[in-house]
């Protein structure tokens, strides 16, 4: 079923044996590495394969449609990492030569090559993930996580379930249910110093990925804890337990929330009706009638050049992948126009990375209008805090159920502040670029 | 003093306090432990018939649940897709042993423990571009495994059992029945004893390595494929059921390698305990999640007294 998948994934392999050999010198010329730390094997592959999908055929598009960026093709390769850390190393060892952008693709692998990327000099791109702090892009100079960090994704959820007065939440009680991973507890100290200033109770329960699929434990304890709400920071098959085990212990579930990685149509399907009313933060929207989704449909999928699964194209997470592609694609322009050059470095990526203007017309004129807020990005501002809207799962498909939520910054920036310092002066001697010189 | 009284008194007066809860967390472990008991016997019955730790066990489990959800999504019937994935799994144990083990008879256990590493990236690998990396819905109602749940209101309160729980169980409890049936009952059965005794011996009167681990590879693979029904239909089907091996570890430090009683007692000790330690003990004192190493550090101590575990055989050398 899948298999036309991979002979597309064989492309960047065709590609760089054609250059090797030498057969086709301005193609070595014309073209950028756009390297990807995937995974679509091992527990979490459900999650990673959709996002990965949008990703590699978004750039196949434009290959196809305009012949890459501005004539320089897009040369999508992947290393594979099952999500593992160490993996995830060794891959970014076996590619930095390459390529000019890191994608990690989990919140350990971020933490691993985020000290490497200030020697190394090659962009981290963890759109909606990675390590909160890297928004604050004058001590995180190479690393980017458009177009919102987990902190804002916890913000917002916390301004949507206390209808924007976060008052209303004192003297509640909300459970954090996280996969016991770095990046399952990256919203922890931005929740901690929400539940210390509004006056709830932070409680947060950790899933082992041993115990992903099997979670009547952490559930037994939040039917005896009798929170108000749950909040989760769940990926793979977590996110179907979860559900599964919420519906059995029958918590309303419209009180409980996912972050924008707990929100895939894959696994609601495998809960269906039982998982009605779940919600999760997204800061991006399904549109498969936007005009890049219908290249995308006209230049690959009806071309058969690459090969989906059945409903696939309509899902958040392969819609959102295709967003992430389009921030690498801008920044490389970006950089194209600063630099006038046609074939930029990485160097040259940071730079269109930290200089990314999607405003309205620039979202409309790449045919994204509708499919995520307006941003950009800057120097101290990694980031973009693009904010986002609640998705509700209603038994077959995300719907939206929210108007457009931003983060709340005054509760974030000094946190971001802080936790940075404190990385850095952890990491010492660590490059601080105070005046944004670069 | 409050510190012995929270470990002493306070999950006692707990349990004591709410007996529906105690309950709810008994039948949980109990589901658990069984889970546990079945990924357990795979590597058993393998390991006492070829001296293998078979390290593709895990592997084995979404192999053969995607093939039978894969064969439903193609339209076979759900009530032929079983039998043509164990038909599936049948043949992947001839290859397995035409291909990998023949070829490796006498060679060190080392390196038929490797050799099932290499079969374990194969499959993942295989599986992948077979039937993709996402999770797909195990075929629970179409093969009549009933999806409610039965609610009771014990001691005033209140538990839930899931039918597909009961199921598993009962499920469970008949494919254990029925090899232990088979193992000593049966003429094949007792030469997998047999060659588990002593290979040359079994070997010297006419026994046949090569159909004999063909045969538990395949029984391996029907154990593989009735976990993947249970595990796929808590939590869907997907490479993800891979890690749930690895819960069959301390199983196995516990119940010895070579014991199918001891995987059955392993298992439920291990489900039932490490529930109860975590709901009264993890919990509150050591913020959760111990059932990542609660079972090891449990075997760990019963290893202390008997390193052959609970019911290993004791292994005496000469020198």
């Amino acid at each position: 079923m899948k298999t036309l998948m991979r002979k597309s994934a064989l492309l960047p392999a065709v590609f760089a044996l054609a250059a090797a050999l030498g057969a086709s010198p301005a193609l070595a010329e014309d073209a950028v590495n756009v390297t990807n730390l995937s995974y679509r094997t091992g527990p979490f592959a459900a999650t990673g394969t959709p996002l990965m999908n949008g990703q590699r055929d978004y750039m196949l598009m434009l290959n196809e449609r305009d012949g890459g960026v501005n004539g320089v093709k897009l040369v999508y390769d992947e290393c594979e990492t099952g999500y593992n850390t160490e993996k995830g190393a060794e891959c970014y060892e076996k590619t930095k030569g390459s390529s000019i952008v890191t994608q990690p693709w989990s919140t350990g692998i971020t933490l691993q090559v985020l000290p490497k990327s200030n020697v190394d000099k090659i962009p981290i791109l963890a759109p909606g993930y990675g390590f909160s702090p890297m928004s604050d892009g004058k001590v995180f100079q190479w690393a980017f996580n458009p177009p919102a960090s987990y902190w804002d994704g916890a913000s917002m959820i916390l301004k949507n379930i206390s209808e924007g007065n976060l008052d209303s939440l004192k003297g509640k009680k909300i459970v954090l249910l996280h996969l016991d991973a770095p990046y399952g507890k990256e919203p922890i100290p931005l929740l901690q110093a929400y539940a210390e200033k509004y006056g709830f109770t932070l409680l947060p329960i950790p899933v082992g990925v041993k115990e992903m699929q099997n979670q009547s434990a952490q559930w037994l304890q939040i039917r005896r804890e009798r929170p108000d709400f749950v909040l989760m920071w769940g990926w793979g098959a977590m996110n179907v337990g979860a559900v599964t085990e919420a519906a059995k212990t029958k918590f309303p579930m419209d009180k409980f929330v996912g972050i924008w990685w707990s929100g895939h149509d894959g696994d609601m399907k495998s809960v269906g009706e039982a998982g009605k009313g779940y919600r999760s933060i997204s800061w991006s929207l399904p549109h498969s009638e936007s005009s890049v989704m219908q290249d995308i449909k006209k230049y690959v999928l009806d071309a058969k050049k690459a090969e989906i699964g059945e409903g696939e194209f309509d899902w958040v997470f392969y819609q959102r992948g295709v967003l992430i592609s389009m921030f690498t694609v801008e920044g490389i322009k970006a950089a194209q126009a600063h630099f006038n050059t046609k074939v930029v470095s990485a160097e040259q990526l940071r730079w269109g990375l930290e200089n990314l203007k999607l405003d309205e017309a620039a979202l409309k004129a790449i045919g994204m209008d509708g499919m995520i807020a307006p941003f950009s990005t800057a120097c101290n501002n990694h980031a973009g805090h693009a904010g986002g809207w609640m998705l509700q799962w209603d038994g077959a498909k995300f719907v939206k159920v929210s108007d457009h939520i931003t983060a709340d910054a005054e509760m974030i920036d000094p946190l971001v502040q802080t936790e940075a310092k404190k990385y850095a002066e952890a990491n010492a001697p660590w490059p601080i670029n105070e005046e944004c010189k670069m | 003093m409050d510190f012995l009284n929270s470990i002493l008194v306070k999950p006692f007066a707990d349990m004591a306090g709410a007996p529906d809860f105690l309950l709810q967390v008994l039948w949980e472990g109990l589901v658990a432990g069984v889970l546990y008991a079945l990924i357990a016997l795979g590597f058993v019955l393998i390991y006492k018939s070829s001296r293998i730790f078979n390290f593709a066990q895990g592997i084995m489990v979404v192999f053969a649940a995607l093939t039978l959800v894969g064969l439903h999504e193609k339209g076979v019937p759900a009530l032929l897709a079983v039998p043509l994935t164990l038909l599936v799994m049948f043949i992947l144990a001839v290859v397995i042993e035409r291909v990998v083990l023949r070829p490796l008879v006498n060679q060190p256990d080392m390196i038929l423990f490797m050799a099932t590493i290499g079969i374990t990236l194969f499959l993942v690998g295989f599986g992948e571009i077979i039937f993709g990396g996402e999770n797909k819905v195990m075929i629970t109602e179409q093969l009549y495994i009933p999806t409610g749940s039965i609610e009771f209101e014990p001691f005033g309160g209140f538990v839930s059992i899931e039918q597909k729980d009961v199921t598993a169980v009962v499920g469970a409890i008949l494919l254990v029945a029925g090899l232990i049936l088979f193992l000593n009952r049966s003429k094949m059965g007792r030469a997998i004893r047999a060659l588990g005794d002593d290979h040359q011996a079994a070997l010297s009167v006419g026994i046949s390595l090569s159909t004999i681990w063909v045969l538990v590879w395949f029984i391996a693979g029907v154990i593989a494929l009735v976990t993947g029904i249970v595990w796929g239909a808590r939590a869907g089907v997907s490479f993800a059921l891979e890690v749930i091996a690895f819960k069959a570890l301390p199983v196995l430090m516990l119940g010895g390698l070579e014991s199918v009683l001891g995987a059955i007692v392993g298992g439920l000790a291990i489900g039932i305990l490490e529930k109860l330690f975590e709901i009264y003990w993890g919990q509150p004192l050591l913020g959760g999640n111990t059932e990542t190493w609660f079972a090891f550090v449990f075997a760990l101590i019963v290893l202390l007294f008997r390193p052959q575990g609970l019911f290993g055989e004791r292994i005496i050398e000469r020198v």
